[in-house]
């Protein structure tokens, strides 16, 4: 911006140029700044045999390098998976630095896949590195720790390298069209709507529900909250014609053509059925249609994606839906990482539940919770579940210290580890649809998941609507 | 690898053979367990680097044999007993975010990484102590004692992800160490595993929670600042204060340099009891913050230097104590920027410090580039001749290369008299062009910051040790006969050599030709 005064000119600029302080690149610089020759010629490039891999360095090296050469770590006590395991080859720093030493031909792709395993993509890292918190994107050196996990995941599923459990993870949903959620019981297209039993809802239309694996098959509560909702405030909406897991799963994994022949697909289904407007429930269906979608078809994607809590909250600012049933609950609020670290989504959710009558809510800041997860996401669980019930521990324990007696999260994929790590420190997790469905009046049915369901007092779920949900807190239902 | 062997009075030395390191790894195996026992070379390659710029191409150099986990001051014992006896080299690491390669490798060896103790073990609110792991940061501990109402300000840079063990072994300075002290006034005793494997527990006297003591030699320092070549620190006892109920950080502007030094020795002097700290940002560094006014707060054309200070306390202390220091700004011609920039940029101070993650080419071209920092502990009056002395070597390293950018400097109260200031030359580091060549230059000009240094009654450095390639070159000429002590010490402490070896020309104490190694350094 600034050209100090008194620069000099004409032979003496050269040799006081620089004893100056002064802005390169300014216009009225002494044009002898750009006339010294460089002594530096800079390393030899180091050639690498594997086509893949020169070309993955190529797109990555400077991504990399721009947290490489930083090295100051900010993001380490963010990281959920950090906080557990304490192993440095476990950071962000780490999956920036290997790529570095990617490029110098130091590492292979199979010395590093293993490590990519121990990240959620949760996105906490970029929003504590002092590289995005102060600068923006200015210079485009944005730092990418979750674009580089996934690039890295991608480039050891092209190289034939497979963490044994993702690959039959992925490997069932190829073959069931949905994430194998249900453990050994299989999953299938002929039940995908069947949390919808009951609920008289359409097939197809201008404006489809999408529902995610686990919410679809396991915690069916969560739909059923959600489409009771919408019908109260008389949004019109219908069913998937034939709904596939999102894809987005399989993305994260580094399954990248499985993920985008299921995105093709979804995106064929809904132009069958003349959609053009879809409802996400799930935060990561969000990032999948918002970001992953619009990456495959470009500007072919021209459907209208709409995240459900937001407009939940449109729709109570707007009076068309009135929360009334007190739920005399002490609750506070699990930020989930793909709302409020992702996408910035924080404030909505906080307007539903102060909309509701009867909760006690101890919240915490969006900040402090850029540390917190499930570790639900990103498919850690998948492989390393005890990594997963870690963190979620940590999560509860944070909760614990509030004395609340409900931690309620907005995303189904944090709910079943959550559940299973509160049950032991009697917290109950409820999600957010189905606390705001219990002081709507509803009943709504279906099923919070084995813990969700053991625990008595429910926003929702296995009580199957006969009327006792809520009750034995003196609620009026 | 050959980094260091042609030094004068070294004994040649080689690394672990595969299978040497296959028999260290069977016997860690019957003190650990599994999973704290690290060998794939992704958990060597990435404990081999500090925040310090090296040439990546030679990475390879500075990557350890194995790398451990300990999560207790046993179990830290127990593997440098191992170490002793096999005569495997030990670099211990904490945080790994210091400057001067205190926990980079340089001969392989084990890497004990201290993160898993990071446990607080006792919280004393009637003797206002904590007693926690030294593999715990800053930030997460005083996020636990906000809930009592406390605070631990030990407050470098690094605050977000340093740990209370690197600071011990860097002897670390804080931010707010004129009002509070610095990390070696914080801790009060710590337990700490020698080169041998025995456990000292080091404090005044008998340590624990005294902070005062006249008994015996006073050996707590001996063991803050070694850069891990004395051993290892596993549990620590800290003071402990209030959080403070006010802060008041105003930020001046002044037309000149010269107007902002007399500025802050004077807000230095002024003995207020509240007085946390003062900064003077130079003339380069206003220029350097006015490249990019998107992400920094503009500010007009005029303003070429800046003073901040910062107090902490009661409100009815730093109230009174603000409206002095305003005074005697406005006496010494300077502007104050408002409420809003001074809140706003002292918050951002710890993050400020890391966020140029790109530098410019003389003719302005944006790259992306490493912070680089190099640091004194200069007295007031010397202050603007090392500014001078500096910004020249940097200058010229400009005119041979666009590897180097100068980001100007700071200068930033140690003491709450003022009497001398940590200094510190921020260079931008195109590390991706850093090859031989360009290290050589870089290393030399380090050579040179620390010979000005010490041409002006500086110490070379104030905060972040002075180890590294360049610098440590000039440790013998700065201590004097305290040199020689220290290799005394560390043979004694270390016989056999295996604590962070490499470091602080520590060599010369087991063999060579010592004087006239000495002599050599001493003529540089």
């Amino acid at each position: 911006m600034t050209q100090l005064d008194d620069q000099p000119s004409g032979p003496d600029a050269l040799a006081q140029a620089l004893t100056q302080p002064f802005t390169p690149g300014m216009r009225d610089n002494p044009a002898s700044l750009a006339e010294y020759d460089d002594e530096v010629a800079g390393p030899a490039p180091v050639s690498l045999p594997d086509p893949r891999t020169r070309e993955f360095v190529e797109e990555w090296r400077n991504a990399s390098y721009n947290c490489f050469s930083s090295g100051h770590k900010f993001c380490r006590e963010v990281c959920p998976v950090m906080q557990v395991t304490r192993n440095e080859s476990w950071t962000p720093t780490a999956f920036h630095a290997n790529v570095v030493a990617m490029e110098k031909g130091e590492l292979e792709i199979a010395d590093v896949a293993a490590d990519y395993v121990n990240c959620t993509q949760c996105g906490a890292c970029e929003l504590r590195c002092p590289n995005t918190l102060f600068t923006g994107d200015f210079y485009r050196f944005r730092t990418r720790t979750v674009d580089v996990v996934k690039a890295v995941r991608a480039l050891a599923v092209d190289s034939g390298i497979h963490q044994p459990q993702w690959q039959t993870w992925n490997r069932r949903t190829d073959e069931r069209t949905h994430e194998p959620v249900l453990g050994e019981t299989d999953i299938s297209q002929e039940h995908v709507r069947d949390w919808a039993d009951g609920l008289d809802l359409p097939i197809g239309g201008e404006t489809i529900l999408f529902v995610d694996c686990e919410a679809a098959f396991y915690r069916t509560a969560v739909p059923r909250a959600v489409a009771q909702i919408l019908q109260q405030a008389g949004v019109e909406f219908g069913l998937m014609g034939e709904q596939w897991c999102c894809g987005g799963p399989a993305a994260e994994m580094g399954y990248v053509d499985q993920a985008k022949r299921f995105a093709r697909h979804n995106l064929d289904n809904w132009r069958a059925t003349g959609t053009r407007r879809v409802l996400v429930l799930d935060p990561h269906d969000y990032i999948s249609f918002t970001e992953d979608y619009p990456k495959y078809f470009g500007e072919e994607f021209d459907i209208e994606v709409v995240l459900v809590v937001e407009l939940v909250a449109d729709l109570i600012r707007e009076g068309r839906l009135t929360p009334s049933v007190p739920v005399e609950r002490t609750i506070t609020y699990h930020d989930p990482c793909r709302l409020n670290k992702r996408k910035g989504i924080w404030q909505q959710p906080r307007e539903v539940l102060r909309s509701i009558p009867g909760l006690t809510f101890h919240d915490v800041d969006r900040v402090t919770q850029w540390s917190y997860c499930s570790g639900g996401g990103g498919g850690l669980p998948v492989e390393k579940p005890e990594l997963t019930a870690a963190i979620s521990a940590n999560r509860i324990e944070k909760a614990k210290t509030l004395e609340v007696d409900t931690l309620v999260s907005a995303c189904p994929w944090s709910e079943r580890p959550l559940s299973e790590a509160g049950d032991g420190e009697d917290i109950d997790v409820v999600d957010i649809h189905e606390i705001l469905a219990q002081s709507l009046g509803i009943e709504v049915g279906g099923s919070r998941g084995e813990v969700g369901d053991r625990r008595s007092g429910c926003g929702g779920g296995s009580c199957g609507g006969a009327g006792g949900c809520g009750g034995g807190e003196g609620s009026a239902s | 690898m050959t980094v260091a062997a042609e030094r004068p009075g070294e004994r040649p030395w080689e690394r672990l053979s595969p299978e040497q390191v296959d028999g260290v790894v069977e016997r860690l195996r019957g003190i650990l367990r599994d999973d704290q026992v690290l060998t794939s070379k992704t958990d060597r390659y990435n404990r081999a680097r500090v925040p310090a710029p090296f040439p990546v191409h030679r990475w390879h150099e500075r990557v350890p044999d194995l790398a451990v986990l300990p999560e207790s001051t046993e179990e830290v014992a127990a593997v440098v007993r191992l170490a002793h006896e096999l005569r495997v080299p030990v670099v211990p690491r904490d945080g790994g975010t210091g400057l001067t390669d205190g926990a980079v490798p340089l001969r392989g060896g084990i890497v004990v990484d201290v993160k898993r103790m990071n446990k607080i073990h006792e919280l004393d609110l009637d003797n206002r102590t904590v007693t926690v792991g030294t593999g715990i940061s800053m930030l997460k501990l005083n996020e636990e004692l906000a809930r009592h109402g406390l605070i631990y300000p030990d407050d470098p840079a690094s605050y977000p992800c340093s740990l209370v063990g690197g600071r011990i072994g860097t002897s670390g300075w804080s931010l707010i160490g004129s009002r509070y002290g610095h990390t070696r006034d914080l801790v009060l005793s710590f337990d700490h595993v020698l080169p041998t494997g025995e456990v000292l527990h080091v404090g005044d006297g008998i340590g624990g929670k005294v902070s005062k003591s006249s008994s015996g030699y006073q050996l707590k320092h001996l063991f803050m600042g070694h850069q891990g070549t004395l051993g290892i620190a596993t549990r620590a006892t800290l003071k402990l204060y209030p959080k403070p109920e006010a802060e008041l950080s105003p930020f001046w502007a002044f037309d000149d340099y010269d107007d902002a030094y007399r500025c802050v020795g004077a807000l230095a002097r002024a003995g207020v009891a509240t007085f946390a700290g003062a900064v003077l940002f130079d003339e380069h560094k206003v220029a350097y913050l006015r490249r990019d006014d998107e992400a920094y707060i503009p500010q007009p054309n005029d303003v070429r230097a800046l003073v901040c200070a910062v107090m902490y306390g009661y409100d009815d202390e730093v109230r009174p104590a603000g409206r002095r220091l305003f005074r005697i700004a406005r006496e010494h011609g300077a502007r104050y920027l408002g409420d809003e920039i001074s809140e706003g940029d002292w918050a951002a101070r710890h993050d400020r410090y890391a966020t140029p993650l790109h530098g410019r080419t003389k003719d302005g071209q944006v790259v992306p580039m490493s912070w680089h920092c190099e640091d004194a502990a200069v007295s007031y009056t010397h202050l603007p001749a090392v500014t001078r002395a500096w910004h020249e070597i940097i200058a010229d390293l400009r005119r041979r290369t666009d590897v180097f950018d100068d980001w100007g400097m700071f200068a930033y109260t140690s003491a709450d008299t003022g009497v001398d200031y940590l200094t510190e030359i921020d260079v931008g580091i195109w590390e991706q062009h850093l090859d031989d060549k360009a290290w050589a230059m870089w290393v030399e000009a380090k050579r040179e910051i620390a010979a000005t240094a010490l041409r002006h009654g500086a110490s070379i450095s104030a905060c972040h040790g002075s180890c590294r390639e360049g610098e440590v070159d000039l440790v013998p000429q700065e201590l004097g006969r305290g040199f020689e002590v220290m290799l005394d010490i560390k043979r004694t402490l270390d016989p056999h050599h295996i604590m962070n070896p490499g470091k602080y020309h520590l060599d010369l104490a087991y063999g060579g030709d010592l004087g006239a190694a000495l002599d050599e350094l001493r003529q540089r």
